[in-house]
């Protein structure tokens, strides 16, 4: 996949809306593969709403995403699963870790469906994120702080295009927003894949080719 | 991968609900396909198939009222009855019975000292008729011994009748031809001992049949030499059910012999039963299915959220499906063994009783099928209701 685009979106909550100063909504833009991009917004301006279109699980929207120029509406679930395993990876706002499972389960078990890296390639990622010691903790038990580093360790954990970032680093200090920030951009370099990162506020330390204002 | 999902997805199931239903759907499966066979081993006992007489024949005898009976109207068919029935479109050919004109005494088991002795009667039809190995249904005046075909009555008369009264061994057909046998043939100033030995039962000859070789010899050697027109006649027809010939014996006043018309009530009464309980079992079924479907649901509600983020790692429905399909197919066909075995353990009380009636059970591949099918229905309820809850799940508007 090279390019998503929006034409024209708007969520279906904001229909009917009068003023738009949104650089996103009821726009033409693309994101292409290999850049990054920072969608900055203030709270309740759809930026969520905006991750789950593009990553198929919502369709409560006007107007269309396309990627490569093919409208999503008229992906299948199978092509889904492959766009899920190969094509995106996807940090969600709310993480959506099983709290029952251990931090490196966690892991697993999108790592099983992509077997995209070995335990000893997963394993130094906890270590660079100063998390070593939670591997083997349900993530129950694990703080917010620590649970958003599980799960970026997650979506690094397959083959993708595009890597989209719903405030990656909203929990977390300076030196661990750094590290992440060092992380994603180097898993992105390997695979030559886009970075599409939103935030209210706390920006994750990746250099930026285009900023939107949502 | 296995491993992870089912610690996930197990969670919220409940054992009591699953029990539930494999019990109710057990109870349900088990009385379904146990009528199926206990409708299928009955069966032989009322079709009249047995190996004797084809189904096409029908026996006739004349209507003794008992004005007639004072008047003296015989009960005899005349020879212009018999040419009167051969032109009819229905009769294929009629063969007469003849009847023993001598003294027949029988003892019965036992040798020198027997268990019944009891007066008899013989009586034959054209061999035609027959349908027994020439082999056994012959008599030879050198070294007599008599076959004869006896009606089955007289030998649940005897087993259920006289052997349980009398503290006397009940006898199976099996075993009835070592039973020993001897007649006491009498008149015509001779008086003779010879063995016999029984062929055969019949549900359709209500008599004692003796092959008419042997009735021809009897009868010259021993009877008055006087000719008796025949008192039953045995009719070959083209269909038996053929509603003209009803109409010609009431017309005649003749009568149909046999038990066909009480045993085709009882037979009906059978079926309505059977499909009766049948209904019940599946009713049973049914409940059950839909007390596991609700389990799966309410399984699948608590799940939701799991389900859903199982979907957005890349997992796809069916393989999120999957530790649930499986765990139905496991329990159904669990369900589907025991009930087999049930129905088995239940069909060996009651062949016994069966058996003593003369019939061997039907096949249960019938009932192995109706198991089949009704589990393999219920298991596709199942999996289609589970993989519909999934599918719905992918969108999270």
């Amino acid at each position: 996949m090279n390019t998503i685009e929006l034409r024209n979106t708007l969520p279906a909550v904001f229909a009917g809306r009068e003023k738009n100063e949104s650089e996103v909504w009821l726009q033409n833009l693309t994101f292409e593969k290999g850049k990054h991009y920072l969608i900055s917004a203030e709270s309740g301006t759809g930026k969520s709403s905006m991750c789950s279109y593009i990553y198929g699980y919502r369709v409560d929207y006007s107007g269309q995403f396309l990627f490569d120029g093919q409208d999503i509406r008229s992906i299948t679930v199978p092509q889904w699963c492959e766009v899920r395993k190969r094509q995106i990876a996807y940090l969600p706002q709310d993480m959506r870790l099983f709290p029952e499972l251990t931090a490196l389960e966690n892991i697993q078990l999108k790592n099983q469906l992509t077997h995209f890296k070995t335990e000893a390639e997963i394993l130094p990622l906890f270590e660079a994120l100063g998390i070593a010691d939670k591997v083997n903790s349900p993530v129950a038990k694990l703080s917010i702080g620590q649970q958003q580093r599980v799960a970026i360790i997650r979506t690094l954990c397959q083959p993708c295009d595009f890597i989209l970032l719903d405030e990656p680093v909203s929990h977390l200090d300076e030196t661990n927003n750094r590290i992440v920030a060092q992380l994603v951009q180097e898993e992105a370099q390997r695979q030559g894949a886009g970075i599409i990162s939103t935030s209210v506020g706390n920006n994750v330390k990746i250099n930026v080719d285009k900023e939107f204002k949502l | 991968m296995k491993g992870l999902m089912w610690k996930l997805l197990r969670k919220h199931i409940s054992t009591s609900q699953l029990i539930g239903f494999s019990i109710a759907n057990l109870i349900g499966l088990t009385i379904v396909i146990l009528a199926v066979q206990f409708y299928n081993d009955v069966l032989p006992i009322f079709n009249d198939e047995e190996s004797f007489i084809r189904k096409d024949y029908i026996i006739i005898t004349r209507n003794i009222s008992s004005a007639g009976a004072i008047m003296g109207t015989s009960a005899e068919f005349s020879d212009e009855d018999i040419a009167d029935i051969e032109q009819q479109p229905w009769c294929r050919k009629v063969g007469r019975f003849t009847s023993s004109k001598f003294s027949v005494v029988a003892a019965i088991g036992g040798g020198s000292s027997p268990m019944i002795r009891t007066m008899f009667f013989f009586e034959s039809i054209p061999n035609s008729f027959l349908d027994v190995d020439s082999t056994s249904w012959h008599f030879n005046p050198q070294r007599p011994q008599v076959p004869v075909i006896m009606s089955r009555e007289y030998l649940s008369l005897y087993n259920f009748g006289f052997a349980a009264t009398q503290g006397m061994p009940k006898v199976s057909e099996g075993e009835v031809s070592s039973v020993p046998l001897n007649f006491n043939l009498s008149g015509n100033g001779h008086y003779d001992m010879m063995g016999g030995r029984i062929v055969g039962f019949s549900n359709r000859l209500n008599t004692i049949i003796v092959p008419d070789e042997f009735m021809r010899w009897a009868n010259a050697r021993y009877g008055t030499g006087e000719v008796q027109q025949p008192l039953r006649l045995i009719i070959e027809v083209n269909r038996p059910g053929d509603p003209k010939i009803q109409s010609y014996m009431d017309a005649h006043k003749y009568m149909i012999a046999g038990d066909k018309m009480a045993s085709s009530k009882t037979y009906y009464l059978l079926t309505l039963v059977i499909i009766i309980v049948i209904v019940i079992g599946v009713l049973i079924s049914l409940l059950s299915f839909f007390v596991l479907m609700l389990s799966i649901y309410l399984l699948l509600q608590k799940n939701t959220k799991k389900l859903q983020d199982l979907l957005l790692l890349g997992y796809s429905p069916a393989q999120v499906s999957k530790p649930y399909v499986k765990m139905v197919f496991f329990i159904n066909v669990a369900v589907l063994v025991a009930s087999i075995v049930l129905m088995l353990l239940a069909r060996s009380c009651y062949m016994p009783m069966l058996r003593e009636m003369g019939t061997k059970g039907g096949s249960i591949v019938p009932a192995l099928i109706v198991a089949v099918v009704i589990m393999g229905a219920i298991t596709a309820g199942n999996v289609w209701a589970i993989r519909r809850k999934i599918k719905s799940l992918w969108i999270q508007d």
